[in-house]
C-alpha cells in the first residue's frame, strides 16, 4: 500500500530522542515530517495541507489535552495521540477532544507507521461498488463479468461470486465461515469443505494473475501485492 | 453541653414562653373583670345626688371614702376578680372639670382628648392597661357632666404586691411545672449513667485496638448502640486486616515483580553487549541476537501494562471506566502492536474482522490489555514459522467473539485449571510462572470476569491453544457516548 506522496505530518513531542526517532521513521516512510518540541500555539495557516498531526500528550499534566483542543477548534486534520500511561480516562478524554486515534508507549516504529498509513486510508466504500478493477483483475458486477489480464474468464455464480466478496475487501482477511454463509447457496452440507473445493477451481481459473491466498486459521485473502 | 444540662435548658424553653403567656392572658382577664366592676359600682354610686353636692363643696379632697361591695350581680359574673379587698388598696375617686383638669393634687393627669372617646357612646371608659402595673383606671361621666365634678376617675388595683398585675394570686401553679422538671432530671438520670458506662466500654476497645466487643448488654437503645460500636467496630477490623493483607500482596507483587522486569532487562543489556562487540569487531550481528533482544524489550513494555492494568485490578472493587469500544479497531491496535516481534521471529500474526466495525461497551484499556495478552500469549509461546489468527465475529445472539488461535505447544489441560483457579483466587504474585503462562493470562481472565465476558481456553484444531472471548455487542440505538463508571460487585479480590 503506498502512502500518498510526501504526505505532510506534524509531530509535537518534547522528548529529543524520541522525537528525532519518530521523524526518522516518518521519513524513511516516504512522509515529510515536521517536529515540534514544544507545544505553541497553532494557527489554521500552519494546519493547511497537513495530512496527520501526532501529538504527545507530554503528561503528567493536561497541557497535551490544551493543545488537542486548540488544534481541532482550528482545523479537522487527524490527531494521533501518544501517551505514556494506558488510561482509559485520558483516551476517553482525548478522543472527546476530538482526537481520531491513540498510541501508548512503548511501539515499535512499524506500529507508528501502520496506525499513521490506518489513519491516512481513505475509507473504502465497498458495499456500493458495481465495478472492481484490481491490478490485473477486472469484475463488473452487474453483469457478471471478470477479465484477468483482459482476457474474459468464465466463471460459475459460486465462483463468481466469491471472487466478489474477496475484491470488496483487498489485503483483508475473510473467514470461511463468513464466505460459507454468504457465497455458498444455502442448504448444501459439507459447507466449509465445499468452499475449499470452490476455491481451489477459482484458483486454476484465474491462472498466476491473481491470487487468493489461504490465511493461516482465517479463510482467504486476495492479495493486493503486485497491484 | 452535659446532657442533664440540656436536657433543663431545653425544658425551661419550652415551658417557661407557655408559663408566661397563660399568665399574661390571665392578668389581662383579670384586669378586665376589675375594670367593669370599678367602672359599674363608680357609676352606680354616683346616682346619689348627695354625693355631687359633697364632691363640688371639696372637690381637691375628694374620694376618700371606700366605695360600697359591688352588687351581688357583677360579682357572679366575674368571680374571683373583685378589686380591692381582702389585703388590697380600697380604691378611690378622683374629680375632673370638664376639661379633664383635677384640683385633686393626687389625681394622675390625664389626656383631654379622652373627653371624646366618652362622649361618644358610653358613661364609663377604661383607660388602658400596662402589663406591669397592677393599677385599674376608669373614668366615669357623672349624670350631671358639668362642674368641678364633671367626670370621675376611678382607681383600684387587681391584686397587691409586687407584680400584681402578672402573677395569679394563688402560687399553685408553680407545683406541676417543678414536679415535671424535677421528674425528667431524675428519670435522665440512668440513661446518663448507661451512656457513661457505654462511652467508657468503647473507649476500652478502641484501646485494645478494636479487638474485643462493647459489651453493656440491656435491650434498650443504649445497648443497641453498644451493639452498633461492635458491628463498626468489626467491620473496622475486617477493614484493617483486608488492607494488611492487600499491603502484604502488593509487597510481594513489587518485589516479584522487580524480579521479574530485571531478567528480560539483563538479558536485553546482555544482547545490546553483544551487539556492540560485533560491531566494535566488525564481525557481522547474529540476527537471532537482534531478535531476541526486540522479543525482551517487547516483553518488558507488556509486562509494565499489565502491572498497571493489575495496580487497577488489585482494588478490592475497581470501578470501570466504560465507554463505547470500537472492537475492529482494538483488534487492528493489537495485531499493530505484536506484528513487528512476530515478523522478527517468522510467526504469521493474521486477524479477520467483520466489514461492518462492531461495538460494544467495556473498558477500553482493560479488554485491550486482555486481548493483547492473549495474542502475545500465543505469539510469544509459539515456535519460528508458526502461526496465530485473531478473528473477530459476530455470533447470531448480538454477542461479539474474538477467537486467538495457534499452532504453538498449547496448555496441558492441569495447567489450564490451574491458570483458572489462580484467577479465581486473584493471586498476583507471579507474573513470569515458570512454565511461561503468567500474569498476561491471569489478567485476561480478571477483565472478563469483570465485564461480565466469557473467557474459554481449550485446544486448538491446529494442535495449540483457542482463546475464545465472547461479549454482548452494543446495543442498538444505544448511542450515549460519555464513558460511565461503573462499580462491578461480582469481583472480590483478595
Amino acid at each position: 500500500m503506498s502512502a500518498p506522496a510526501m504526505a505532510r505530518i506534524l509531530l509535537i513531542e518534547d522528548d529529543a530522542e524520541l522525537g528525532a526517532q519518530i521523524v526518522a521513521t516518518l521519513r524513511r516512510a516516504g512522509y515529510d515530517p515536521t517536529w515540534w518540541r514544544t507545544g505553541r500555539h497553532v494557527d489554521p495557516s500552519t494546519l493547511a495541507g497537513l495530512a496527520l498531526v501526532i501529538l504527545d500528550l507530554m503528561l503528567p499534566d493536561t497541557y497535551g489535552m490544551d493543545i488537542l483542543k486548540e488544534l481541532r477548534s482550528a482545523s479537522e486534520v487527524p490527531v494521533l495521540v501518544l501517551s505514556a500511561r494506558n488510561d482509559t480516562a485520558d483516551k476517553v478524554r482525548a478522543l472527546k477532544l476530538g482526537a481520531d486515534d491513540y498510541m501508548t508507549k512503548p511501539f515499535w516504529p512499524e506500529e507508528l507507521i501502520e496506525r499513521v498509513r490506518a489513519r491516512l486510508r481513505r475509507p473504502v466504500l465497498s458495499r456500493v461498488i458495481e465495478r472492481v478493477e484490481l491490478g490485473r483483475l477486472g469484475l463488473d458486477v452487474a453483469t457478471r463479468a471478470a477479465v484477468v489480464d483482459g482476457t474474459p474468464v468464465e466463471l460459475t455464480r459460486v465462483e463468481f461470486e466469491l471472487l466478489v466478496a474477496l475484491a470488496r475487501r483487498p489485503g483483508i482477511a475473510v473467514t470461511r465461515t463468513w464466505l460459507a454463509e454468504h457465497v455458498l447457496p444455502p442448504g448444501r452440507d459439507g459447507t466449509e469443505r465445499t468452499l475449499d473445493v470452490h476455491v481451489s477451481r477459482l484458483r486454476k481459473k484465474l491462472g498466476s494473475g491473481v491470487r487468493i491466498e489461504t490465511v493461516w486459521g482465517i479463510g482467504y485473502r486476495l492479495s493486493t501485492e503486485g497491484t | 453541653m452535659r446532657l442533664r444540662t440540656r436536657l433543663a435548658v431545653a425544658t425551661l424553653a419550652v415551658t417557661a414562653p407557655m408559663v408566661l403567656g397563660l399568665m399574661w392572658l390571665d392578668g389581662r382577664a383579670r384586669h378586665r373583670a376589675a375594670e367593669f366592676v370599678l367602672g359599674d359600682g363608680t357609676a352606680r354610686r354616683l346616682q346619689d345626688p348627695e354625693l355631687r353636692a359633697r364632691c363640688e363643696a371639696a372637690p381637691a379632697s375628694w374620694g376618700k371614702p371606700r366605695l360600697r361591695p359591688p352588687p351581688a350581680g357583677a360579682r357572679a359574673r366575674h368571680p374571683g376578680h373583685a378589686p380591692g379587698p381582702p389585703g388590697g388598696t380600697p380604691p378611690l375617686l378622683y374629680a375632673y372639670d370638664e376639661r379633664l383638669v383635677s384640683t385633686n393634687p393626687d389625681a394622675p393627669a390625664l389626656d383631654p382628648a379622652l373627653r371624646r372617646a366618652l362622649d361618644a357612646d358610653h358613661d364609663t371608659y377604661p383607660l388602658p392597661a400596662r402589663w406591669y402595673h397592677d393599677d385599674v383606671l376608669v373614668l366615669v361621666r357623672t349624670p350631671w357632666a358639668t362642674g368641678p365634678c364633671a367626670y370621675v376617675l376611678a382607681r383600684g388595683t387587681t391584686s397587691p404586691g409586687f407584680l400584681g398585675a402578672l402573677l395569679p394570686a394563688s402560687r399553685i401553679w408553680l407545683l406541676p411545672l417543678v414536679a415535671v422538671m424535677i421528674a425528667i432530671l431524675v428519670a435522665v438520670g440512668p440513661v446518663i449513667a448507661r451512656i457513661r458506662r457505654l462511652t467508657a466500654a468503647v473507649r476500652r476497645t478502641a484501646d485494645a485496638g478494636f479487638a474485643h466487643d462493647v459489651d453493656i448488654g440491656g435491650r434498650d437503645e443504649v445497648g443497641e448502640l453498644a451493639r452498633a460500636f461492635d458491628h463498626a467496630g468489626r467491620e473496622v477490623r475486617a477493614q484493617l486486616a483486608a488492607k494488611d493483607q492487600r499491603e502484604r500482596a502488593l509487597r510481594d507483587f513489587l518485589a516479584n515483580t522487580t524480579h521479574d522486569v530485571m531478567i528480560p532487562l539483563t538479558v536485553l543489556q546482555a544482547h545490546l553487549a553483544t551487539l556492540r562487540e560485533h560491531l566494535g569487531r566488525g564481525t557481522p550481528a547474529d540476527p537471532a541476537v537482534l531478535t531476541s533482544a526486540m522479543d525482551e524489550a517487547h516483553y518488558i513494555g507488556a509486562l509494565l501494562h499489565n502491572l498497571a492494568v493489575t495496580a487497577k485490578l488489585a482494588a478490592v472493587d475497581p470501578g470501570l471506566l466504560e465507554g463505547q469500544v470500537d472492537l475492529n479497531a482494538l483488534v487492528a491496535r493489537v495485531v499493530s502492536r505484536h506484528a513487528p516481534i512476530a515478523r522478527q521471529r517468522a510467526i504469521a500474526l493474521e486477524h479477520a474482522v467483520p466489514d461492518a466495525a462492531l461495538t460494544t461497551t467495556a473498558d477500553v484499556t482493560l479488554l485491550e490489555q486482555a486481548v493483547s495478552n492473549v495474542v502475545y500469549n500465543a505469539v510469544r509461546h509459539n515456535r519460528t514459522g508458526g502461526h496465530v489468527a485473531l478473528i473477530l465475529e459476530r455470533r447470531d445472539d448480538d454477542r461479539f467473539r474474538i477467537r486467538v488461535i495457534d499452532d504453538g505447544p498449547g496448555i496441558p489441560p492441569e495447567q489450564l485449571e490451574r491458570l483458572f483457579e489462580r484467577g479465581q483466587r486473584g493471586d498476583q504474585a507471579r507474573t513470569r510462572a515458570p512454565d511461561g503462562q503468567g500474569l498476561g493470562l491471569d489478567i485476561a481472565t480478571r477483565v472478563a470476569r469483570l465485564h461480565g465476558h466469557d473467557l474459554r481456553f481449550g485446544p486448538s484444531e491446529f494442535g495449540g491453544l483457542q482463546v475464545d472471548l465472547e461479549g454482548p455487542l452494543r446495543a442498538a440505538g444505544d448511542d450515549q457516548d460519555e464513558p460511565s463508571s461503573r462499580r462491578s460487585d461480582s469481583i472480590t479480590s483478595a
